[in-house]
C-alpha cells in the first residue's frame, strides 16, 4: 500500500467514528446526466465498477430540491488580443448559468479568473461575470493573486475569505492561495517573474504554496463554533482540503489541521477547483467534490487519485470544449449537496477503461522538471 | 624446428608493419575503452538537450527565438496541459494516432499539438528543437514501461 493511502487510512480512523459516513443516501434521478450504456444494462456497468463509485455522480432519489447554486472557476483568461479561446468558454459558462431555470440563488466563482494576474485579465473576467444578474461570491486562485499580491483582485471582489448563511446552510469561502511561502524576495524577482513561477503548475520554484494558514484556521473554527454540529456546512476552496498530489498543489499544506477543525461536524461538503477534473473524496465525515474548469482539463495526477473518484472521460485535445464546463449544485431537502457536472460534450464520466482519463496513463512514470531549478532563472517570465 | 634466421626477421618485421597499419586504421574493430570523462560528456550533452526541451515545453520565449521557432501564437505552452510531461505517452509510440490520422511516431504528435491546441507553427521534424522536445518528454517519462501500439 503506498504512503498516501496509509496516511488516508490513518485519518479515516482518526476522524470517523464507528458506522459514520458522509452520505447515507445514494441514488440516481432522471435529471442526472448518464451515459446511455448504464441505462442499457448492469453488465458493463458492474464490470467497470460503477458501484460504489457512484458518489461522483451525485443526486439523491426523491429528495426535493430546496435551492440551487452554480460554480464557475479556472477560466485562466488571457487578454483578448492574445487568446480568445478561454474568453469564449467563460462567456458560454456565464450564459449557461444565467439561463438556469429556475434561476440559481447565487454563483460561486472558485478562483483563477485570470491567467497571469494581469489587471487587464481580471477586468475582462469581471466584465464577463457582470452579465450574471444573480448574487456572486468569489474566492481567489493563485493565478489571480501573485502579480500584485491580490491588490486588483480584492479591489474587484472584496475579502478573499468570508461566510454567509443561506436557507439553513452555512457557506464558508476559504482563501487557500495567498499564504504561499516567500520565494521571490531573496531572489529579487520582479512581479512578473513571481507570477510566472506561480503560474507554472509543475514548476519547482513557487513550492508548496497552497495552505489555509493558522490565522484562517482559527477564523474557521470561530466561524463554525456557533453553528449546529449536524447542520449543513459547505466550504468553498480553490485547492482540495486533503492531500491528493502536492507537487501540483493539489492539496493544502495544513489539511490535517483543517480536518481537525471540521471533525465535530457531521455534514460538511468541500467544493473546490484548481484540479480541472472530476474528483470525489471522503475524509472522515467530509465530502470533497472537485469541479471542472472552463479553460482546459488537467490529466489525473501520477498518484493519489482518490479511490472513490469515478474518473472523467479521456479528453480529445483537438476539441477545445471537451473536458471542461461548470457545475450546477443543489441543496436538497435532506440537507445534502448534489452536484451535476455541466460538461459541454456528451460524456462526463467514463464507463469503460479504454475511455477513462485514469487508465489513459497506465504504465506512466514521470519526473519533476529541471530547467527552472538553477539560479539565475531563465528569461521566460521577464 | 628452427626457422632460417633471415626469413624469421623478415616475418617479424612484416608482422610489426602490419600491426602499425592496422592500429592506425579508422576502420579498426578494436576501440578505446570508455573513460569516466567521456561518459560524463555524453550525459552532459543529453541533459543539456533535456534542459532545452524543458524550456521549450514550458514556453520559454528566449529559447524559441534562439532556435527560430514559434510554438504558440496564443501565449500557451505544452506544460499547461502536460505538467511533468504527463499524458504525452512517449512509451506508447509508434502507434495509430487518431488526431494525426495515421500511424505515427512521437514527433508527429508533437507537431500536431503545436499546430492545433497550442496554435503555433509546425517545426521541422529533424530539427534540434524537435530533438530537444523529444529528449525532455522521454526523460520525464523515463521509467515508464515500453508499451508500443497502445491506444
Amino acid at each position: 500500500m503506498d504512503e498516501i493511502q496509509r496516511e488516508r487510512n490513518e485519518m479515516e480512523k482518526e476522524l470517523r467514528g464507528k458506522g459514520e459516513r458522509p452520505d447515507q443516501s445514494l441514488g440516481i434521478t432522471r435529471r442526472t446526466f448518464l451515459h446511455k450504456s448504464i441505462l442499457a444494462g448492469a453488465g458493463s456497468v458492474a464490470a467497470y465498477g460503477w458501484f460504489p463509485l457512484i458518489n461522483t455522480l451525485d443526486l439523491t432519489l426523491g429528495a426535493q430540491a430546496t435551492f440551487r447554486f452554480a460554480w464557475i472557476s479556472d477560466n485562466h483568461l488571457y487578454p483578448k488580443d492574445v487568446n480568445t479561446r478561454f474568453v469564449d468558454k467563460a462567456v458560454r459558462a456565464v450564459k449557461d448559468v444565467q439561463a438556469m431555470n429556475p434561476p440559481a440563488d447565487f454563483l460561486i466563482h472558485g478562483g483563477d479568473l485570470a491567467q497571469l494576474g494581469d489587471p487587464v485579465e481580471l477586468d475582462l473576467g469581471s466584465g464577463i461575470l457582470k452579465e450574471l444578474k444573480i448574487k456572486r461570491y468569489h474566492i481567489p486562485g493563485e493565478h489571480d493573486w501573485y502579480l500584485d499580491m491580490g491588490q486588483k483582485w480584492t479591489n474587484l471582489f472584496g475579502q478573499p475569505n468570508w461566510t454567509f448563511d443561506h436557507k439553513g446552510v452555512r457557506f464558508v469561502g476559504l482563501d487557500t492561495v495567498s499564504r504561499g511561502p516567500d520565494y521571490w524576495t531573496a531572489k529579487k524577482m520582479s512581479p512578473k517573474e513571481r507570477m510566472g513561477h506561480m503560474a507554472t503548475l509543475d514548476g519547482s520554484v513557487a513550492g508548496y504554496w497552497a495552505g489555509v494558514g493558522r490565522d484562517q484556521l482559527e477564523w474557521l473554527n470561530r466561524t463554525l463554533s456557533s453553528w449546529g454540529k449536524d447542520a449543513p456546512i459547505v466550504v468553498f476552496s480553490h485547492n482540495p482540503l486533503y492531500e491528493y498530489y502536492p507537487p501540483w498543489n493539489f492539496w493544502v499544506r495544513d489539511w490535517r489541521e483543517v480536518q481537525e477543525v471540521l471533525k465535530p461536524y457531521s455534514n460538511v461538503t468541500n467544493i473546490h477547483g484548481h484540479t480541472h477534473q472530476v474528483l470525489y473524496n471522503e475524509i472522515g465525515k467530509m465530502r470533497s467534490i472537485g469541479m471542472l474548469a472552463t479553460s482546459w482539463p488537467w490529466p489525473y495526477a501520477p498518484e493519489g487519485v482518490p479511490a472513490l473518484t469515478k474518473c472523467m472521460v479521456r479528453v480529445d485535445p483537438g476539441d477545445f470544449f471537451d473536458g471542461v464546463g461548470w457545475s450546477r449544485l443543489t441543496m436538497n431537502a435532506s440537507a445534502k449537496i448534489e452536484n451535476q457536472y455541466m460538461m459541454w460534450r456528451q460524456d462526463v464520466l467514463a464507463d469503460s477503461e479504454v475511455d477513462s482519463g485514469c487508465s489513459d496513463n497506465v504504465n506512466q512514470v514521470v519526473h519533476p522538471r529541471v530547467a527552472d531549478r538553477e539560479w539565475p532563472y531563465y528569461g521566460a517570465y521577464k | 624446428m628452427k626457422i632460417a634466421g633471415r626469413r624469421w626477421y623478415v616475418a617479424v618485421g612484416a608482422f610489426l608493419v602490419l600491426e602499425l597499419v592496422l592500429m592506425s586504421s579508422q576502420a579498426l574493430a578494436h576501440k578505446g575503452k570508455h573513460t569516466p570523462e567521456q561518459l560524463k560528456a555524453f550525459q552532459d550533452v543529453f541533459m543539456e538537450q533535456v534542459r532545452v526541451g524543458d524550456l521549450l515545453f514550458h514556453g520559454d520565449e528566449d529559447t524559441q527565438k534562439k532556435l527560430n521557432i514559434k510554438l504558440s501564437r496564443t501565449g500557451m505552452a505544452c506544460a499547461m496541459c502536460h505538467p511533468f510531461a504527463t499524458d504525452t505517452h512517449p512509451h506508447t509510440f509508434p502507434k495509430f494516432q487518431g488526431q494525426v490520422g495515421k500511424f505515427a511516431v512521437l514527433r508527429d504528435m508533437i507537431n500536431w499539438c503545436i499546430e492545433n491546441p497550442v496554435e503555433g507553427e509546425r517545426i521541422d521534424p529533424d530539427s534540434d528543437a524537435m530533438k530537444a522536445l523529444e529528449a525532455y518528454i522521454y526523460w520525464s517519462n523515463r521509467d515508464a514501461k515500453l508499451d508500443p501500439g497502445r491506444h
